[in-house]
């Protein structure tokens, strides 16, 4: 890896490996500004028969390069670094800096240990999934396993790591020994290669570190980290995300074929494709100062990540991996889990039960396919409204203040004693929200993404809505712990696309009534009116353009001042425009079938998604 | 003599002592006389106004009538009862006459009649014997005199004056108590019954057949598990305190049952469940509870008996003791279940100190404001008499509390129907409102109702 100073950073080579594809995208300082200028894609060459990931790095780096006008990768198969300048004739060549992410064969998998399930084992599986790790299973005193049925557990996961913790410091001793006594004796193989060592972090009790080191012998390498909760009230999840990375590199990463090499091209760390997108949105949380909700839709999985102010005020970064919840693999669970009449109520025309059935197997024995009929766009657009959902629930319940913490009461909480762990996901404070993945990504319209992301998320008050271009989150990720500015640079300009404001009231609505009366004045548009509970409606507002908005909520309803209060806003423009959302929160379709579908396809005709 | 030798032995002291002696006695015959005096004043005034009365009257020895009998006696079994009484009612004698004049009228006829005589016989015996007496303009009498469940009863009612009394009039057939075996007058108790029993089996058969009854979340209950868990991540022990009072006090079975909660959850954490007590025999039902939820939880391996012990019945003597192993075992979790008084707040403030989370329950409202500044969480009254069917889930247990729910939400609608319509009285005059009071407080809350 090349230490290089920031300034002197003009080109950005950056790939993502994942299992299927290799992405890879250019960066280029233009006008003092880092821009995305290229991007090229090539299968990931993981497997045999090439089996060495740099060979898919290097197709994807040329692809860019003949978009580009410029030579990255020479005649050795070698990227070309630093930057050649263009001389007489010939066009500048290479880059100064590269960069990559990697997600292929299934990313890093983790087991994760804690005394009580809630509280230490919830800090170690927030370290584990904030890492960018999918946890296989967290192992706990109160998990209601018997001894045996643990250990069988242990023996059964191939994880590429496993991380301990258990125990304040000076806490419990006992616990975290028995955990280790169990984990000790079943011996789990790792994933790759035979030949080496488990690595396993232990971040518990530190007066237990004695203890633990002494129950394992040599098949594990064994690494102390500070303690994720040194104390109840305090999570400490950095030291152990940090050894999570480094073990992913000089573990996981080195056992994979190729990644020998690849780790000796890049100039960062490479790091866990979720791990990254995931530093990216925090950056970008801290440098706008606002709350952020991302989400990656996947076949097999979706990824929820959010940066919340927590209990204390600073910011809390959470990733969730909802393993059963995807559009293609995963379809058929997403079906089973919300029913059948939950999808159907997104549709906005008759469909039989039968067709809808084969059309779900269909796409998860065939899980390239993409809709080539109305029908079958709209199907997939519901089932990813409920994917997106569920995904979002489950979240909501993990992104939670810490438990077991003592609470300070007044004789005022008599009749209102909040129960520690609550979610610190409250939709009225999101302020951005992000999607991508191909469902929301590639949507033939962009009205569509916004309606999708608008029905499973139900944001309140008033909140950005964008979709990440081209994927680009996890190569930002990256770039951002090298060269921060160019990442936000690119991250705003290139890597976001606005779909614009959505504004949404808070209340249970009643068709018919008021919800609120909004006032819209700027440049392009200078509207004024009453929207009635159940409506929704879109108003055009280009990206480069703003608008002030007044909102004055009815008697009951809430847009971010409280409830029945006035609110005055500047909204920011985009693809699809402003939205004004008075159907009320939470969000409730009638039980009736012939109301239900005639009330979303008013919705799906006012926000004109799949007809001029 | 005595005291006047005593008077010349002792000099000019005793001469005072002698004269004023005589003076004693001669106030003492001056009191007898005036006595005199007063007895044959009266005396005078007494034959004087005999000799007027008799004069005025025109009347001798021979003017002394007996009033006149009455007429029509009916006696009937006394209805809403178990067969122990008989109302006998009749018409009034003729020389009954109401004197409703404020002053009497000194020209006026006394009345002849001064009250009435009830008396009873059974069928085959010979005479009536007298079992109560009414007054003059009273018709009507009850008679509750060892009166025996089907054993057939005649009654005779006779007037009384003071020239004697009238012929007894007897009823015309004998009457036999028997047991009701509904008491109508409290139908409004009944349909308040049938409302809150009703309801009460509505709701377990709903809870059986497999619905979901919603149960408003208790945090307090929920907050255990997590004081659990602080306990067992810190290493620490579990404080459970099951109040100052017996095991037949409410409150302390209320604790009980959320100890049996509580051991479940330290059974599983693995966690250490200390129970100091300060009645013995509550002592033995926790260690009982504690030991079924080691077993139930499959830990019996794991329960430690010595750590349900008894301090004292003294109640302050139980708090040092308490107060002095919390600063020195600084538990993580500590809960304070039953009934509690002064010491409420010791504990409370210590286990804080401590750094204990801490979750309270109890009925004493005067104890609950101490309870709530100083603890974690705090269940109120009847949260913690909920709490075994919150936490048990079981639908017969459920079913009762929702039904409970339903008279309690029948009181509180009653009250505020009753509230606003006397308000309504009181400010409009209005007669409808006047009337739905009237009928509230004559039915629903009289004794037709909720009234014992």
């Amino acid at each position: 890896m090349n230490a290089t100073n920031p300034d002197q950073i003009n080109v950005i080579l950056a790939t993502d490996c994942g299992s299927t594809t290799t992405k890879a995208i250019l960066i280029e300082k233009i006008d003092g500004h880092y821009r995305q200028t290229y991007r090229g894609e090539a299968p990931t060459t993981v497997e045999q028969p090439v089996a060495d990931v740099t060979a898919g790095v290097i197709n994807a780096a040329t692809e860019v390069g003949e978009l580009a006008g410029r030579r990255l990768v020479d005649e050795q198969g070698q990227l070309i670094r630093p930057v050649k300048p263009a001389g007489e004739g010939q066009p500048a060549e290479g880059c100064d800096i590269y960069i990559s992410t990697s997600s292929a064969g299934g990313g890093l998998q983790m087991l994760v240990t804690g005394v009580v399930r809630e509280m230490t084992a919830a800090s170690a599986k927030r370290a584990a999934l904030g890492a960018g790790a999918i946890v296989m299973d967290v192992i706990a005193s109160n998990d209601r396993r018997k001894p045996h049925e643990q250990i069988q557990r242990i023996r059964e996961l191939r994880p590429d790591m496993i991380l301990m913790s258990g125990g304040t410091d000076g806490g419990t001793v006992e616990h975290v020994v028995r955990i280790a006594e169990l984990i000790a004796p079943a011996k789990p193989q790792p994933r790759f290669g035979s030949g080496y060592r488990m690595p396993l972090i232990y971040a518990g009790n530190k007066e237990a570190a004695g203890l633990v080191r002494e129950v394992f012998d040599d098949t594990v390498e064994l690494s102390v980290v500070d303690n994720i909760r040194p104390v109840l009230e305090r999570e400490n999840l950095g030291p152990a995300r940090d050894r999570i990375h480094d073990l992913f590199l000089e573990h996981v990463m080195a056992h994979a074929p190729g990644y020998d090499k690849l780790i000796a091209w890049t100039d960062a760390p490479i790091m866990p494709t979720p791990g990254a997108v995931g530093d990216i949105l925090q950056q970008i949380a801290k440098a706008r100062g606002i709350n952020v909700v991302g989400v990656d839709i996947g076949g097999a999985t979706t990824d929820v990540f959010s940066v919340f102010d927590g209990a204390d005020g600073n910011p809390v970064f959470n990733r969730t991996v909802s393993a059963n919840l995807g559009m293609s693999y995963s379809i058929s669970n997403v079906c089973a889990e919300t029913g059948m009449p939950n999808v159907l109520r997104w549709v906005h025309f008759d469909m039989d039960e039968r067709e809808l059935r084969n059309r779900v197997k269909n796409k998860m024995i065939r899980p390239t396919t993409i809709p080539q009929t109305l029908e079958a766009l709209v199907f997939e657009q519901a089932v990813a409204r409920e994917a997106l959902r569920l995904a979002y629930i489950q979240h909501r319940e993990f992104a939670t203040t810490l438990k077991g913490v003592q609470q300070q009461r007044t004789v005022g909480d008599t009749f209102s004693q909040q129960k520690g762990g609550q979610s610190i996901v409250d939709n009225m404070k999101l302020d951005l929200l992000v999607a991508s993945g191909g469902v929301l990504s590639h949507a033939p319209r962009m009205e569509q993404t916004a309606a999708m992301l608008i029905d499973a998320f139900e944001p309140e008050g008033v909140t950005e809505l964008a979709k990440d271009s081209i994927f680009m989150m996890p190569h930002l990720g990256v770039l951002a712990s090298v060269h921060p500015q160019a990442a936000l640079e690119v991250f705003e300009r290139d890597c976001l696309i606005y779909l614009g404001t959505c504004v949404a009231a808070k209340g249970r609505a009643k068709a018919g009534k008021n919800c609120f009366r909004y006032e819209i004045s700027g440049e392009p548009i200078n509207e004024r009116g009453e929207m009635a509970c159940g409506e929704i409606r879109r108003f055009p507002l280009s990206i480069e353009e703003t608008a002030q908005i007044v909102i004055e909520p009815a008697r009951g309803f809430d847009v971010g001042g409280g409830p029945g209060k006035r609110i005055e806003r500047e909204v920011r423009g985009g693809e699809v425009g402003l939205i004004l959302d008075a159907r009320g929160r939470p969000l409730e379709l009638p039980e009736d079938r012939d109301n239900c579908r005639s009330r979303v396809e008013r919705w799906s005709r006012d926000l004109r998604l799949y007809s001029e | 003599m005595g005291d006047r030798g005593a008077g010349e032995r002792f000099g000019v002291f005793g001469l005072k002592c002698e004269i004023s002696d005589m003076r004693f006695q001669i106030s003492d015959l001056k009191c007898q006389i005036s006595r005199l005096r007063g007895a044959v004043r009266r005396l005078l005034v007494c034959w004087g106004a005999l000799f007027w009365l008799l004069g005025l009257t025109g009347a001798g020895a021979d003017a002394q009538e007996p009033p006149r009998p009455v007429s029509d006696v009916v006696a009937v079994d006394h209805p809403n009862d178990v067969g122990t009484a008989v109302d006998v009612s009749w018409t009034l004698s003729p020389d009954d006459k109401p004197n409703d004049e404020p002053i009497p009228d000194p020209n006026a006829v006394p009345s002849l009649l001064s009250g009435y005589h009830i008396l009873r016989k059974q069928p085959g015996e010979e005479s009536f014997v007298l079992v109560g007496k009414q007054s003059a303009q009273a018709g009507e009498f009850t008679d509750r005199k060892k009166v025996v469940r089907g054993e057939p009863y005649l009654y005779q009612v006779v007037a009384v004056g003071p020239g004697g009394t009238s012929a007894g009039v007897e009823t015309a057939e004998a009457v036999t108590p028997v047991r009701g075996l509904f008491r109508t007058d409290r139908g409004w108790l009944a349909v308040i019954l049938l409302l809150i029993c009703g309801a009460v089996v509505a709701f377990i058969v709903v809870a059986k057949s497999g619905r979901e009854l919603f149960i408003r979340k208790i945090p307090g209950l929920e907050a255990v598990d997590e004081a659990v868990g602080r306990a067992t991540e810190m290493g620490r022990t579990c404080l459970f305190v099951p109040g100052i009072l017996d095991i037949n006090d409410i409150q302390t079975v209320a604790g009980i049952t959320v100890l049996s909660h509580v051991a479940s959850l330290t059974a599983e954490f693995g966690a250490r469940l200390e129970v100091p007590t300060s009645r013995s025999l509550v002592m033995t039902t926790a260690r009982e509870t504690v030991a079924a939820a080691y077993l139930a939880e499959g830990r019996p391996d794991a329960y430690r008996e010595d750590d349900i012990y008894y301090l004292t019945d003294e109640q302050f003597g139980y708090v040092a003791s308490v107060t002095s192993k919390m600063m020195q075992e600084k538990p993580a979790a500590c809960f304070y279940m039953g009934s509690f008084y002064a010491e409420s707040l010791i504990l409370a403030e210590t286990g804080n100190a401590v750094g204990a989370i801490q979750v309270a329950g109890t009925a004493q409202p005067s104890q609950l404001p101490f309870f709530v500044a100083a603890c974690d969480y705090t269940l109120i009254g009847e949260e913690f008499f909920a709490a075994s069917a919150y936490l048990s889930g079981e639908p017969v247990q459920l079913g009762s509390l929702r039904g409970q729910d339903v008279g309690k939400m029948l009181v509180a609608s009653l009250l505020i129907v009753g509230c606003v319509a006397a308000t309504w009285a009181s400010v409009t005059g209005s007669a409808s409102a006047n009337a739905v009071v009237t009928f509230l407080q004559n039915n629903v809350l009289g004794r037709g109702g909720f009234l014992p």
